[in-house]
């Protein structure tokens, strides 16, 4: 890829896109989770701020934005800083290879998935930070919660992607939507419905959602690795984490339900009405259950999902193999 | 590199000699092995349910010891009878336990009217257990929603309240408030139900076991509960008689005991109801005893209103804000939604009693916590204080 | 092996069992009573202890029954009433600090005349506690004065 000047400034528009996505799904996903959680509880949700209470969310963005930069004592200054940077800038690279459209992609990378599941293991690093740097007890516990749980939550996502790699036979995430009919029954759910189930439970591992929400598990730990930040501090490890959901909701559009393709008319508003019901999927499924144990958790991965996704890893192969020599 | 010169930053044992923490912390921490952490859990923790402080010493994620520190909510109920006249210091009783209220005005007031032989009419007696067992309902409501709060579930508490602010407003029309009731009088309670009361309570039983089928499908019958509380924190029998744990957590263990069967009071004897002992000692098992507690208790209602009988619902004369008590002490004891409350009084014939001993099973089920928390995840020494069913201002009273 | 396999996929069963009995709340009424839009049935406060309202007498309605005899006073745990009497029976300062008060009914129960009663107001909110401090014989004359008119 030449660097030329309209490459460039491609990149930079891109990425104020993306900034410009993420804080504008952090206001909705804000607003949709509490609305449906009030739904859910029966009760109205925010409603007072704004018409059925839409400006809400904004609102607390503001007040965040507005708060005092509060730093605890005895604190590693620079750490405590960096964190929630770190959080928030791999998110931006993640969103550049996500084919969001027919031609709507930032950076149509052939390893597109690649950069992908390198950057997004980044995001932990910011979670050990915080917990550390702050200085405070619960932060420790869960930053290391946070560190086993991702690397182990990694492993089967890889695998489960990985199945569905192999069946298109590329890493780029364009030409694995064009693999894919229109229809549902062309997408790849139904070629890897196991794949699916398993990058759908890990998916909600990886981005630390309920029941898998141990790192920041509230009546244990108070609020895990940023119990300490307010303010700005807060806000952006609350931006990254609804990112970090919209991400891998999009990888799953892409990989499983087919992208922007749709039946009727193709087109980017496919891949984000299919990310958005795996959003409201993951805050149906936060807002019923109740939490799993820590051991529990990595009890499910590695012993579960992990020979799982392996032995679905393995007959996809065979299958193909056997498949290749008929045709 | 210096021993000295290392300094842990999560501990603040290395200088012993100064006064950093409190008495507890310094205390705990003398014992505690150099290489775990000390966490202090509480006073303003989400899971401990108002001001529990628990100082657990850590390694990793497992609780080597655990150890509660009370006092946080004292409000000197035991000294403020002792400064009061006996009706005087009833309003007290709706304070001390703000979830099972009416069993505590019952504890006070059979105390006196037992000192003071008094009796109460018998519409009067079904007015009370009627009233004691929708707060008990409503008290094993909110246990259970935030049981499963501790656990992670944001929803159930949300449900469980739809259920309580029921009860509160069939209460609320008899005793006229809905939270720190003071309904009890010394030969009666202080009002009469109307037809209103009779309709909505009976419209209620049946819709609350309609509810209880919806509970058992979202919550018991669900896998992550039951994997997060089964086997976790066992408490036998022989351990719950040591520390005088009643309630559904003794009942839990085996024991099938209960103050209203063992203690008879009221008229508790008219009724048939169940004393079910726990099929397990673990934390599923006092789950379950307390859903099933639900149901024992419609029970109790349902036959109690359906014969309830007409009369008065106070004695002639009875005792006033300037009644003096006999000399003499008494002890009464009612089952509460914890477990046994008990009220010694103690008089010298003078205006206000001369001691008010008030036991709170609170009290007692939270000293099973550092025994049953030894050797358990963080995450099971949480479910098993939620287990306990503790309201700290009964507990510090 | 097979057992713990076949556990596990009807515990998956339960998760799905709780997922369709929040999907059947989420499109259900709600059951808040959204309070500026909507107010709580008038009947279920008949019998409210709201804070104290002083019971006119049975002729002259901005008149007070109490006869000033300290009764409740007395009887007060939370020492919240101040009952001064004037020339005659009747009362001239009547002021009760809500703050201090318990709801209890001790006071009522002990009034000779009946002159003291719950009130049934559910949304008093005052912005001090000078405020909570109320004079009852002025509102008496205030409530007169709205029933009158």
């Amino acid at each position: 890829m030449d660097l030329s000047i309209v490459s460039f400034v491609q990149i930079i528009v891109s990425v104020l896109l993306v900034i410009a996505l993420m804080v504008a799904n952090a206001v909705v996903m804000v607003y949709i989770e509490r609305k449906m959680a009030g739904f859910i509880q029966r009760r109205p949700g925010p409603y007072e701020v704004g018409p059925y209470g839409t400006i809400q969310a904004v609102c607390d963005s503001m007040k965040l934005l507005a708060k005092q930069v509060f730093v605890p004592g005895n604190v590693d200054w620079l750490l405590y800083f960096l964190a929630p940077v770190t959080a928030f800038l791999p998110v931006l690279l993640l969103y550049l290879p996500i084919p969001f459209g027919p031609y709507l992609t930032a950076m149509n990378v052939d390893d597109g998935i690649l950069l992908i599941l390198a950057f997004a293991g980044l995001g932990v690093v910011s979670n050990l930070l915080a917990g550390w740097a702050s200085n405070n007890k619960y932060g420790v516990l869960g930053a290391a919660r946070a560190v086993s749980q991702s690397v182990a939550y990694e492993i089967p996502m890889i695998m489960a992607l990985l199945s569905v790699v192999f069946l298109t036979g590329s890493l780029n995430l364009t030409e694995i939507v064009d693999s894919q009919g229109s229809w549902p029954w062309q997408w790849n759910i139904f070629a890897q419905p196991f794949a699916f189930f398993i990058y759908l439970v890990s998916l909600i591992g990886e981005t630390n959602r309920a029941p898998f929400d141990l790192p920041e598990a509230e009546s244990e730990l108070t609020a895990g690795f940023h119990t300490e930040y307010s303010g700005m501090g807060f806000a952006l490890f609350f931006l990254s984490e609804y990112a970090n959901m919209l991400l891998v909701s999009f990888v799953c559009a892409t990989f499983f339900l087919g992208g922007w393709k749709g039946p009727f008319l193709d087109g980017f508003w496919w891949t984000f009405i299919k990310a958005y019901a795996i959003m409201v999927f993951m805050v149906w499924i936060r807002w019923t259950f109740p939490r799993v144990r820590f051991d529990q958790l990595l009890n499910i991965n590695w012993k579960w999902l992990l020979p799982l996704s392996i032995l679905n890893l393995w007959l996809t192969a065979a299958i193909l193999k056997i498949l290749s020599k008929i045709y | 590199m210096n021993a000295s010169n290392f300094i842990n930053p999560f501990s603040i044992r290395e200088d012993e000699g100064s006064f950093a923490g409190d008495f507890y912390t310094r205390n705990f921490e003398r014992q505690a092995r150099k290489d775990s952490i000390i966490l202090n859990l509480g006073p303003q923790h989400p899971s401990t349910h108002g001001v529990l402080r628990v100082l657990v010493e850590l390694d990793g994620e497992y609780v080597l010891r655990a150890e509660p520190v009370l006092g946080y909510l004292h409000r000197m109920h035991d000294k403020m009878g002792e400064v009061k006249t006996p009706y005087q210091y009833l309003p007290n009783m709706g304070r001390v336990d703000y979830l099972h209220p009416i069993a505590w005005n019952w504890a006070f007031v059979g105390a006196v009217e037992r000192l003071a032989s008094i009796e109460p009419p018998k519409r009067a007696e079904y007015l009370r257990i009627i009233s004691c067992e929708l707060n008990r309902i409503s008290s094993h409501l909110l246990w259970w929603g935030a049981f499963v709060l501790d656990l992670g579930g944001v929803t159930p508490i949300l449900y469980a309240f739809e259920e309580r602010e029921m009860i509160n407003d069939i209460l609320q029309i008899i005793t006229g408030s809905r939270l720190t009731m003071s309904y009890f009088r010394f030969g009666g309670v202080c009002a009469d139900c109307d037809s209103r009361f009779i309709k909505l309570t009976k419209d209620f039983i049946p819709y609350l076991r309609e509810r209880l089928k919806i509970y058992k499908a979202l919550v018991t019958d669900n896998i992550i509960l039951r994997r997060r509380l089964e086997g976790v924190g066992p408490m036998d029998t022989d351990i719950c008689l040591r520390y005088g744990a009643t309630g559904p957590v003794l009942r839990a263990s085996g024991l099938s005991s209960d103050t209203r069967r063992n203690i008879p009071y009221s008229l508790y004897d008219n009724f048939e109801f169940a004393i079910p002992a726990g099929p397990s000692n673990d934390c599923f098992g006092r789950y379950l005893i307390r859903l099933f507690e639900i149901e024992t208790s419609l029970q109790i209602i349902e036959q109690a209103i359906e014969s309830l009988p007409d009369g008065p619902i106070l004695i002639d004369k009875a005792p006033k804000a300037n009644y003096k008590l006999p000399a003499g002490e008494s002890y009464f004891a009612v089952e509460g939604a914890r477990g046994q409350i008990g009220v010694h009084l103690v008089s010298d014939g003078g205006k206000n009693p001369y001691r008010v001993k008030l036991r709170s099973p609170g009290f007692s089920n939270l000293s099973l916590f550092a025994e049953a928390a030894k050797g358990t995840l963080l995450a099971d020494a949480i479910a098993i204080l939620g287990s306990l069913d503790l309201v700290i201002p009964e507990v510090d009273r | 092996m097979i057992r713990a396999v076949w556990d596990n996929i009807k515990g998956l069963y339960s998760l799905i069992v709780g997922l369709s009995i929040t999907a059947r709340f989420l499109f259900s009424p709600q059951k808040t009573v959204h309070y500026p839009r909507k107010v709580v049935d008038p009947e279920s406060l008949s019998s409210f202890r709201g804070p104290l309202e002083l019971t006119p007498a049975a002729d002259n309605s901005a008149q007070s029954r109490c006869i000033s005899c300290q009764a409740c006073v007395r009887a007060c745990p939370g020492h919240c009433l101040t009952v001064v009497k004037g020339q005659g029976k009747a009362p001239i300062v009547w002021t009760y600090n809500f703050t201090l008060c318990c709801l209890c009914a001790a006071c009522v129960e002990s009034c000779p005349t009946g002159a003291l009663r719950f009130s049934h107001k559910v949304y008093m909110v005052a912005s001090s506690r000078q405020e909570m401090v109320l004079d009852l014989l002025s509102d008496l004359e205030k409530n007169a004065a709205v029933a009158n008119d």
